[in-house]
């Protein structure tokens, strides 16, 4: 694929369709008459977004091949990223997975203002509507989730991914700088790319931010600006005195606060070990510069992985709307869009289309119940305790159905319908009645948010009919208890006809401005939830050597997806100290919530943190010892053992690892008490 | 720049983290290969990070059909979980190698050598049609040279009809005297008794039309062919018998070098697992190796306990059977199978047996050691595994080794371990090689 070129550029503004770049005419002709096809739903799809209440930036689409394609996969969606050998791995992986998704790859866009969204040309039509739609939710959800607000708002990626990747490439052919020394030093900084504070924007670290605090003020560095011979420090300045200035030293260790943003503060203090002279030297510009841009496309690809559950959840949740609720499929595209759905949604396992999904809908439905209770508690003799008895639910979802005008607008009698509506869109009604547009195809064009909201009322469908009858005593009590004209109707009529039809996607769109999937889920996982789409958890059993399904209580799936969620899934180490020993040596802690760290891969990693440090480089952490007799009891009597928690220093010096344990008192304050993310029984414990 | 520079790089980093060969051929997992695809497990292929234990981790299942309960087995966890396509866990990475880099590397490993013969096995192979012959079947039948001859022929045979029978016209020319003007002067491939039909033709008054041929030439426009062609079209081509062409195909010879591998294995009863194991470790390399060597490689599998019988590829490890051991039997069938298909003359030849030295008793001597010398190869190898120490009756590898020895056709080796498969292949590749 060759550069997103600046001609392209300009013709964005005029069609936001448009031939994949750098194609052979032929291909071009093909792709043009591909993006002519799609002017159409693509027009439509913006429309219809608009009028569901969706915000989103606007959208350029472009046709590119198979191949294209595959490859935009493998770059994480852009064309034009640093040379590196981890794009060709995943192009690998998935040429050889014949393809991710059963051999459709559908679905790239990216967060930019405008978008970028990607077609596969050879899909067929209902899966480029299907993406098509996803994608104006995507858009939509980019442009109002405050995470992806914190990187600004205009972000421009294409172009600022554009730049990374063009200085990295100067490096690397910058006949003063070892090609492959950038390779590894990128490799390095990626072993880091998850240890950034994701929950505060990017901050750059500019260049001379290297200053008072940093590690100069340490006595061995001290030293080494004496530029002593080495006899000289070893006779004078032997350990042992080195040692003695620790104690007496009274200089702070820094940072005051354990540092979340590792790569930011290797960034602003590290060094290199240069094998020549044996020693921690200053980094090259091109190191420092190289480590802040990787350290900005952490930043960048931040919220995306920190909202990747709501993100694809939202984007099913309007394109299954948009698809086969306002017919943006034809009646024959229909089969394959169904087919297309349950291939993303249907992959089995925890994924996040369908957990995203299902959550969407439950939110809508349980603040659509809300609304809808809200209204019956106030009928005169309805209180919370009598809720099931004196409601009729048949009767209430009859007269929930949504107003013939929205259900099933008569675009035979345009002149019948009323334009002082709400629910009708009084200019479309116009223009339909002028004949600009044949409303028959796309009724919902004659409807406002209001009248969609009706239209797709969300407790009336056959799948959520049992929503309102299955609330809970507690919850009734819970919206019971702060209403106050609790006899404002006369009967169950009158208070539904204050139903607020659009209470459900108000909410919606309110949570996808402020939640990430940790709040996300934090928030909405409910037993009811769990209970409906038999989500579970699981352990790894000692006793009998493999994976056991452990509970279905809410709180213990909440715990597990709260693990998988939190800090992209990945443990906490931050860094303690810069001046660790008062010789400069970089001190990260593993904050333990229970779960180990892998080991062995935290000792590769730490080995790639020597080389951005380039001093001895040491981690704290909680280590799960189990007795070798413990475990053979535990197998015998059917018991999970009770591991023995330790605290555990791994320290590389450049050449090799030791491991020292520590006295807990050391590690104490990097156990967390408060938080249990063990989902065995109680009873299964030795 | 991009993509394909980025999957060389990859190919290069995977080249540089995958398994040892050599250690992948003791201790790794063959089975997860296909014939013409090997797989080396590659050693974390992915950058390391810092990452919780995974099984310290557990995690969250969605049941198909209800819930499982507390206790139930759920299987392992798929890697990647949460579902995203690009992003799955390395470590379960593989370098693929085909036989080809496979033989290459083996070579470089083991310092082997071996150049496939060129067992100068000769094939026709049907060229382009290029070459031309006067008969064949109709449809290949060169028209396009048949309709230019013809319309050669019939443009030398045409003249400007209305021209010479113009010349008739003039005060005093009878045909004897047009015939000797057109034929001698105008050079028209006109006939006399054509002149002689067009001479009777015409009425007494037009035979004085011009008082000279001066005076008719300056009258009449006189045509070439070409141009009458253009007005009037071909009516007709005449087609010659004598112009048509047929094409037919070069033939090529192509020398490929083919191989056929008859791989034997004793299944009797003291073919413990073990032992299997051995066996497979030390045939599959050696397949792979010699498919990666030739163009086209053919496999037999035979599988014999008393008797012998052909078996897929994907049985040929696994099987047991109870019953004794007698070799020949293998020798036999394997005979009747390279008879049949594989002329010596055509294919180059590798017969490998397994087993643990059992044989029943003067086997060796009285019938494999004459089908041995009977059957025509490249290579026999016979390979002993023989994990728990000598037996008393298994003699089957001495008695090979001794009848064969110094000879460049016959390799023996012994595989007690893991670390003895290396040496085995290398001993058994490097006899035929000592042959070139």
């Amino acid at each position: 694929m060759s550069e997103h070129d600046t001609n392209n550029e300009e013709t964005d503004r005029e069609n936001p369709i448009m031939g994949g770049p750098g194609t052979a005419a032929a291909e071009t002709v093909r792709m043009q008459r591909e993006a002519e096809r799609l002017a159409e739903p693509v027009d439509a799809a913006s429309d219809l977004a608009q009028r569901l209440g969706l915000r989103p930036y606007p959208v350029n689409y472009w046709i590119v091949d198979y191949d294209e394609m595959n490859e935009l996969v493998a770059y994480g969606g852009f064309q034009e990223r640093y040379p590196h050998w981890r794009w060709g791995m995943s192009y690998d992986r998935q040429q050889k997975q014949g393809q991710f998704l059963g051999g459709k790859a559908f679905e790239i866009v990216n967060n930019d203002n405008p978008a970028h969204a990607f077609l596969q040309i050879s899909n067929s039509l209902a899966d480029q509507k299907a993406v098509i739609t996803h994608v104006e939710a995507h858009s939509d959800f980019f442009a109002n989730n405050k995470w992806f607000g914190m990187f600004g708002q205009d972000p421009d990626a294409a172009a600022l991914l554009d730049r990374h990747a063009d200085t990295i490439r100067r490096y690397m052919e910058d006949p003063d700088i070892d090609r492959a020394e950038v390779e590894r030093f990128i490799d390095h900084v990626l072993c880091l790319e998850d240890n950034i504070d994701q929950h505060i924007a990017y901050e750059p670290v500019s260049s001379d931010a290297t200053d008072g605090e940093g590690p100069a003020g340490g006595v061995e560095a001290q030293l080494e600006e004496l530029d002593l011979s080495e006899e000289v420090r070893r006779q004078v300045f032997d350990d042992d005195w080195l040692d003695r200035q620790d104690g007496d030293s009274d200089r702070p260790s820094f940072p005051e606060e354990p540092e979340h943003d590792v790569l930011g503060f290797l960034r602003s203090h590290g060094m290199q070990y240069d094998d020549e002279v044996g020693k921690a030297v200053e980094m090259d510009d091109w190191q420092r510069d190289v480590l802040e841009i990787l350290r900005r496309e952490s930043y960048y690809f931040a919220p995306q992985k920190m909202t990747k559950i709501m993100n694809e959840g939202w984007a099913s949740y309007w394109e299954s709307l948009m698809m086969s609720g306002e017919n943006i499929a034809d009646a024959d595209e229909f089969l394959t869009y169904a087919d297309h759905m349950s291939k993303v949604l249907g992959s089995g396992g925890m994924n996040p289309y369908s957990l995203g999904l299902q959550l969407w809908e439950y939110v809508e439905n349980s603040e659509n119940r809300r609304n809808v209770v809200d209204k019956l508690l106030r009928v005169e003799g309805v209180t919370w305790r009598n809720f099931h008895d004196r409601i009729d639910f048949d009767e209430v979802l009859d007269l929930l159905e949504p107003d013939d005008l929205v259900s099933s607008v008569d675009t035979d009698a345009l002149d019948s319908l009323p334009a002082e509506d709400p629910r009708i869109d009084a200019d479309s009604l116009a223009a339909a009645r002028d004949g600009a547009f044949d409303p028959e195809q796309y009724p919902w064009r004659l409807l406002t948010y209001e009248g969609l909201s009706e239209r797709h009322y969300s407790l009336v469908q056959p799948q959520n009919r049992g929503y309102l009858a299955r609330i809970s005593l507690e919850e009734l009590e819970r919206i019971a208890r702060y209403m106050f004209d609790d006899a404002r109707y006369e009967s169950v009529e009158a208070a539904l006809a204050d139903v607020e039809y659009t209470s459900g996607w108000d909410r919606m769109r309110e949570i996808r401005e402020s939640h990430n999937d940790v709040t996300f889920i934090d928030e909405f996982l409910t037993q009811e939830f769990v209970d409906e789409h038999d989500y579970f958890t699981y352990e790894y059993l000692h006793s009998s050597g493999d994976y056991r399904a452990t509970s279905s209580d809410y709180r213990d799936v909440k715990k597990k997806l709260m693990l998988q969620l939190t800090n992209f899934g990945k443990p906490t180490v931050a860094v303690a100290d810069g001046n660790y020993r008062n010789r400069n040596e970089l001190l990260l802690e593993h904050q333990y919530n229970g779960v180990a760290l892998d080991l062995e891969q935290a000792k590769e990693t730490l080995s790639r943190v020597f080389e951005l440090w380039g001093r001895p480089v040491a981690l704290r952490t909680i280590e799960k010892q189990y007795d070798e007799h413990d475990l053979e009891v535990a197998r015998r009597r059917d018991r999970e053992p009770d591991p023995t928690e330790v605290g555990l220093e791994i320290r590389y010096d450049g050449t090799a690892f030791t491991e020292t344990e520590l006295d807990w008192s050391d590690v104490k304050h990097l156990a967390a008490t408060d938080i249990d993310y063990d989902t065995k029984p109680e009873d299964w414990l030795a | 720049m991009g993509l394909r520079e980025d999957i060389e790089r990859y190919r290069e980093v995977g080249e540089e983290r995958r398994q040892d060969l050599a250690e992948f051929i003791q201790y790794g997992d063959l089975g997860s290969s296909r014939d013409d695809e090997i797989h080396i497990p590659i050693k974390i292929i992915d950058l390391p990070e810092f990452t919780y234990d995974q099984r310290d981790m557990g995690g969250v299942g969605q049941g198909g059909d209800g819930t499982p309960e507390p206790g139930e087995p759920v299987g392992q966890p798929e890697e990647g979980e949460d579902g995203d396509p690009g992003e799955e866990a390395g470590e379960h990475e593989y370098y693929e190698m085909d036989p080809e880099e496979f033989a290459q590397e083996l070579d470089e490993e083991l310092g082997l050598d071996l150049d496939p013969k060129g067992k100068q096995v000769v094939e026709e192979v049907e060229g382009d049609f290029t070459d031309i012959t006067r008969t064949g079947p109709s449809s290949t039948l060169d028209f396009e040279r048949l309709f230019k001859q013809g319309l050669k022929r019939k443009l030398a045979m045409d003249f400007d009809r209305e021209y010479v029978s113009e010349a008739l016209k003039i005060e005093g020319w009878g045909p004897a005297e047009v015939f000797e003007w057109a034929r001698a002067e105008e050079n028209l491939p006109v006939s006399r008794a054509w002149i002689d039909e067009q001479h009777a033709e015409l009425s007494d008054s037009e035979r004085d039309t011009y008082p000279s041929i001066d005076a008719m030439t300056d009258q009449v426009e006189r045509e070439d062919t070409a141009q009458r062609i253009r007005r009037e079209g071909v009516d007709q081509i005449p087609f010659r018998r004598d112009d048509e062409r047929y094409r037919y195909p070069e033939v090529v010879q192509e020398r490929e070098k083919n191989v056929v591998v008859v791989n034997i294995r004793d299944v009797s009863g003291s073919m413990r697992e073990h032992k299997r194991e051995l066996v497979e470790r030390t045939f599959t390399p050696l397949d792979w190796y010699l498919q990666g060597k030739y163009d086209n490689a053919e496999f037999v599998y035979i599988a014999h306990d008393a008797e012998a019988w052909e078996v897929d590829r994907d049985e040929f490890f696994g099987i047991r059977s109870g019953g004794g051991t007698r070799i020949s039997s293998a020798y036999e069938l394997a005979k009747q199978r390279l008879d049949e298909a594989f002329p010596f003359d055509e294919w180059n030849r590798y017969v490998f047996a397994a087993g643990d030295s059992e044989n029943s008793s003067n086997d060796t001597a009285d019938n494999v050691v004459p089908l041995m010398n009977q059957i025509d190869a490249n290579l026999h190898a016979y390979v002993e595994t023989q994990p728990s120490g000598n037996a008393i009756n298994a003699t089957h590898a001495e008695e090979v080794e001794r009848q064969f020895r110094g000879s460049d056709d016959v390799a023996v080796a012994y595989v007690s371990s893991p670390e003895d498969v290396t040496d085995a292949i290398y001993r058994i590749l490097s006899t035929e090689e000592t042959d070139e």
